[in-house]
């Protein structure tokens, strides 16, 4: 499939789907000031039918406007603390997820190599992935010495579970004929497992990676509300993203809950971005058709 | 040979086709014009990429022309003024990879046509899809789904879905192309065979210059991009037809014709370099 | 017909002239053993006669030496009724054929001949014993048939034995019983039975013989069965309890609340953001925009927008299921041939049966790997919703058992929610293959 070309067209389209959303959202949130209005006595009169509170919209109007975050992210962004934030989850997720691919890419290419190691690593593998990773926080927290290796942890193993399925299938799926056809040209085991099964895998290891960044923004964010934080530097909101929303909504800071939701995406998508890039760096011959 | 039929006469008169899909114009059709008569084997022989489907999806009505006029029975298909004409059950056709849905059975297959056009009750559909496909010698394999039965099998099937819904014109994209050759020769005396008892017009393409030849009443052969007949040929072979054809002394003579004219455009295509499809 | 005697023939000299015979030749060496030995040979004097049109159709020929004049009676309708058979031919193939008891042709042999006889039934037994070889056979019969004897009408009734060979092929409990015993013969389970002690046999030493460094805290592995089986458990919990039903059964319930709310909205979502370009430009960005939002980030407002605790849960649980189902029918659209669009079109339909006959059953394999991967996440975000704010639940109890210092009941309910987790999505992929009945089939052609 050829990559779609910039289409400035699709662009305005999606910028007006978004300021539309923002609109709306606006509107919503300031229900508590127009709803009183004499005009909307009906929508009060429904909502109470249903069994909502009539001083607001349910759900929307218990949220934040964009306009009240913008105000409160102003107020973050000369914030140590907020920046020291975004680093400690980034260095968590990246600490976690380099560790993931130094263990899962080796784990999973043995596991697709020797039928060995596939036979007695891949059952007990399948018997722990089905416990959801954030299961693993207590235990994990008793057993690492310091909170930020609890964190590091379980961050890890679910990137770790990611990638070693996507290695697996990815080695699996390699046509035979490559394998033929090396043979045939005289490679060596050594030769076919570096210039075959290697590359071969990489699509899937850099899908996999895709995958897994993802989710160890998650468990990350999820993991820091849970532990409370980890090392707490630099005042309460030093311990990462997650905590600075959790620490928001201690705080009773509505505004500041979404701006750290803002914030986490856009991380996470920086980070998914990069990834791409460095993914098509590292497979040209994908680039072609 | 289709005198009497007055159904399915396509008329090509100077179509051009140009893609502009990022700002460089490539032109697919260049001025093409070509007369099929009713209850006519057409076969369109030319390379790889050279613009033949963009002419069957011209007639088919998946794409617009950008200029001239196709027509079908002097009913105006597309035109310059109307550039893309409505897919319709009258003009159906055979693709490619073949389009059987593999969700269906081969018997919901068959029947699909003239259920969606409301045209029979399911029942009755299914007990005319049973018939149809008896008659082609499918039976036994009704209440297989597509993905269960060989792919020669699946293309006569495929052939027998268009079938059903009594179309002028049978549009086929090189339907036989994934084919072995021997399984091949068995699906042309097949199709040959269901065109003897239904005597619909055939727009058939293909860059098999024998396979063209063996079935075709008249056979085109299309310039490389952009594609224009280079030379149509008129098959002088009595009909029916069967594979003693392919031993012939004139079925050779008229290979011996018209391979210049299809490997001087498939060397053309080459250097162009032009992909696949 | 002059009956001839029938001689036994060496089982190596059988296997060789059956190898070079077109259907036959692709057999494997075992198969064509047990062929052989249901064969017979048979000489014929030039001027005898085979067999008759009509006449009862029990054995295949094979000609090993001499010729033989086949004639096709002109029911059959093939396009050349006559044909001299030589050494390799096969002919007498009405005895495979299974609504024709009668022989289709006339045989004479005219110069003198060694034939070799295998009896029809007999022959379709040793086949049907080995289904996916005796498919094969039978496909190169059809193909012989239609080529070598031009008689195309027939594959229909050649297509009926190849069904019925399908229709033999092991089924539902043997297939199972089957594939048991292959799998015993394998090394896996030997493999897998030493993974797990080592990783069983490791917990044990690691934490109650050895009682290592860091190890020491954890609760041993036999302190977790103990305390599960336990009757009167120590810490509260165990199979003997109510409570732990309880738990089990509160969160089953949120993740099904959850599963099919974000089924019934996400579904139809993703169909309509790959069906139609327009809506997709439109609402497309603003879900791009939230989905890289991690799930437990909502927690917060969650709490704020709802003001029932559980609720706020299962909004959570819904939310992450809700984004894999929508994305994964999306691409499911955006994955469907465009031959198939258009074949629909071709054949009549409009838009409405497209979407229904078309788009909604193309795109089902994807909905259902949405599926798979909504339910995972579902549990994913529930036991995240659960440890942040909930009263009961698996999560709970595994935050609360660590508040509590009750060790060996945190690794109970992780056991038990892996067990749970697996049960559920195992329990989607069996609505997927019972709702792509073509699929399973489709896959079980490629596996032979």
């Amino acid at each position: 499939m050829a990559a779609r070309k910039f289409d400035s067209k699709a662009l305005a389209k999606g910028v007006f789907s978004i300021l539309v959303f923002l609109v709306l959202w606006e509107i919503g949130s300031r229900s508590k000031q127009w709803i009183a209005l004499d005009a909307f006595s009906w929508l009060r009169d429904m909502l109470e039918a249903f069994g909502f509170r009539s001083k607001y919209l349910p759900w929307i109007g218990a949220i934040p406007a964009p306009s009240a975050v913008l105000v409160a992210w102003k107020d973050v962004l000369f914030d140590a603390g907020y920046w020291h934030s975004w680093y400690m989850s980034g260095a968590r997720v990246f600490g976690g997820f380099i560790a993931a691919m130094l263990v899962g890419i080796p784990f999973g290419l043995a596991l697709a190599v020797s039928r060995t190691v596939h036979g007695i690593g891949f059952p007990v593998f399948e018997l722990l992935r089905p416990i959801p990773p954030l299961a693993w926080v207590p235990a994990s927290i008793i057993f690492w010495p310091t909170q930020e290796l609890s964190i590091a942890f379980v961050t890890f193993l679910d990137a770790f579970y990611t990638v070693v399925i996507n290695v697996v299938g990815g080695a699996k799926s390699i046509d035979v004929r490559f394998f033929q056809a090396a043979q045939s040209m005289g490679s060596s085991k050594a030769d076919i497992f570096r210039r075959v099964i290697l590359p071969g895998t990489l699509p899937s290891i850099v899908v996999g990676s895709a995958v897994g960044m993802g989710i160890t923004w998650e468990v990350v964010v999820a993991a820091e509300m849970i532990s409370g934080g980890g090392s707490q530097v630099g005042g309460t909101s030093g311990g990462g993203l997650g905590f600075f929303i959790w620490n928001s909504y201690v705080g009773g800071s509505y505004e500041q809950i979404v701006v750290g939701m803002i914030s986490i995406g856009i991380a996470g998508y920086i980070s998914s971005e990069l990834l791409r890039h460095f993914g098509k760096y590292l497979t040209p011959w994908l680039r072609l058709r | 040979m289709a005198t009497t039929e007055t159904r399915g006469a396509i008329r090509i008169e100077d179509v051009v086709k140009i893609y502009d899909p990022d700002g460089a114009a490539v032109m697919a059709v260049d001025h093409c014009s070509l007369d099929i008569a009713a209850g006519e084997i057409c076969m369109i022989v030319g390379p790889s990429g050279c613009g033949k489907t963009t002419l069957l999806n011209a007639i088919a009505g998946f794409h617009e022309i950008t200029s001239g006029r196709i027509t079908l029975d002097g009913e105006v298909l597309c035109s310059t003024d109307r550039p893309k004409s409505r897919p319709g059950s009258d003009r159906v056709v055979v693709f490619q990879n073949g389009a059987l849905f593999p969700w269906k059975t081969n018997l919901d297959n068959v029947a699909f046509g003239p259920i969606m056009q409301g045209k029979l009750s399911k029942a009755e559909a299914r007990e005319k899809a049973l018939s149809m496909m008896a008659d082609a010698g499918l039976n036994g394999v009704e209440h297989n789904y597509p993905g269960e039965v060989s792919s020669g099998v699946r293309r006569r099937i495929e052939i027998v879905r268009a079938l059903m819904n009594d179309p002028k014109v049978l549009l086929l994209d090189e339907p036989y192309r994934a084919l072995d050759s021997l399984t091949k020769s068995v699906m042309h005396e097949a199709l040959l065979e269901i065109y003897y008892r239904n005597k619909v017009t055939i727009f058939f393409i293909t860059h098999d210059l024998e396979e063209a030849i063996f079935l075709g009443h008249k056979v085109a052969i299309m310039t490389s991009r952009p594609c224009k007949p280079k030379k149509v040929l008129t098959v002088d072979i009595p009909h029916p037809r069967d594979y003693g054809v392919l031993t012939s002394k004139r079925f050779r003579e008229l290979i011996e014709e018209t391979n210049e004219a299809v490997h001087e455009e498939a060397v053309k295509a080459f250097q162009s370099g032009e992909k696949e499809g | 017909m002059p009956q001839q005697d029938k001689q036994p023939i060496s089982p190596d000299m059988m296997i060789g002239i059956l190898k070079a015979t077109m259907p036959f030749q692709v057999v494997s060496e075992p198969l064509l053993r047990r062929i052989a030995a249901i064969g017979w040979k048979t000489t014929f004097r030039a001027g005898d006669t085979l067999y008759e049109a009509g006449g009862p159709a029990d054995d295949l020929f094979i000609v090993v030496a001499g010729k033989i004049d086949h004639e096709l009676q002109p029911g059959v309708h093939a396009r050349r009724p006559m044909k001299t058979l030589v050494e390799g031919d096969v002919f007498g193939w009405a005895a495979l054929l299974e609504k024709v008891p009668n022989r289709l042709a006339k045989a004479v042999c005219t110069e003198d001949a060694l034939v070799i006889r295998i009896n029809g039934e007999e022959l379709l037994k040793v086949l049907e014993s080995d289904p996916n070889a005796g498919d094969v056979v039978m496909s190169r019969f059809a193909t012989m048939i239609t080529r070598d004897y031009t008689v195309p009408d027939l594959i229909a009734q050649l297509r009926g034995i190849h069904r019925k060979l399908h229709a033999r092929d092991p089924q539902g409990m043997n297939v199972t019983l089957y594939r048991v015993s292959r799998w015993l013969k394998s090394p896996k389970p030997y493999l897998m039975l030493i993974g797990l002690s080592i990783f069983f046999g490791g917990w044990y030493l690691f934490v109650e013989v050895l009682r290592l460094p860091r190890f020491r805290e954890m609760p041993g592995i036999t302190t977790v069965v103990a305390e599960w089986m336990s009757p009167n458990p120590t810490y509260g919990l165990s199979i003997y309890t109510g409570e732990y039903y309880q738990h089990i059964l509160v969160s089953i319930w949120r993740v099904t609340q959850a599963f099919f709310l974000a089924t019934a909205l996400g579904v139809p979502l993703g169909l309509f953001l790959g069906w139609s370009r327009k809506f997709k430009d439109l609402v497309f960005p603003v879900f791009e925009t939230l989905r890289p939002i991690p799930i437990l980030a909502w927690v917060p407002i969650a709490i704020v927008m709802f003001v029932a605790t559980e609720s706020a849960v299962i909004f959570l649980t819904f939310l992450a299921s809700f984004f894999a189902t929508a994305l994964n029918t999306m691409l499911g659209v955006e994955s469907i041939d465009e031959s198939y669009v258009r074949a629909a079109y071709c054949l009549g339909s409009n838009e409405r049966q497209v979407f229904l006959h078309v788009i909604v059953p193309g795109s089902l394999p994807f909905i259902f790997t949405g599926l798979q991967i909504s339910v995972g996440v579902a549990w994913f975000s529930l036991v995240a919703a659960e440890m942040v704010s909930g009263q009961y639940g698996l999560g709970y109890v595994i935050n609360t058992s660590y508040t509590t210092v009750k060790y060996p009941t945190i690794i109970i309910g992780m056991i038990t929610l892996g067990a749970v987790g697996y049960v559920t999505s195992a329990m989607v992929r069996v609505a997927g293959d019972y709702m792509m009945q073509w699929r399973l089939r489709e896959l079980a052609m490629g596996a032979n």
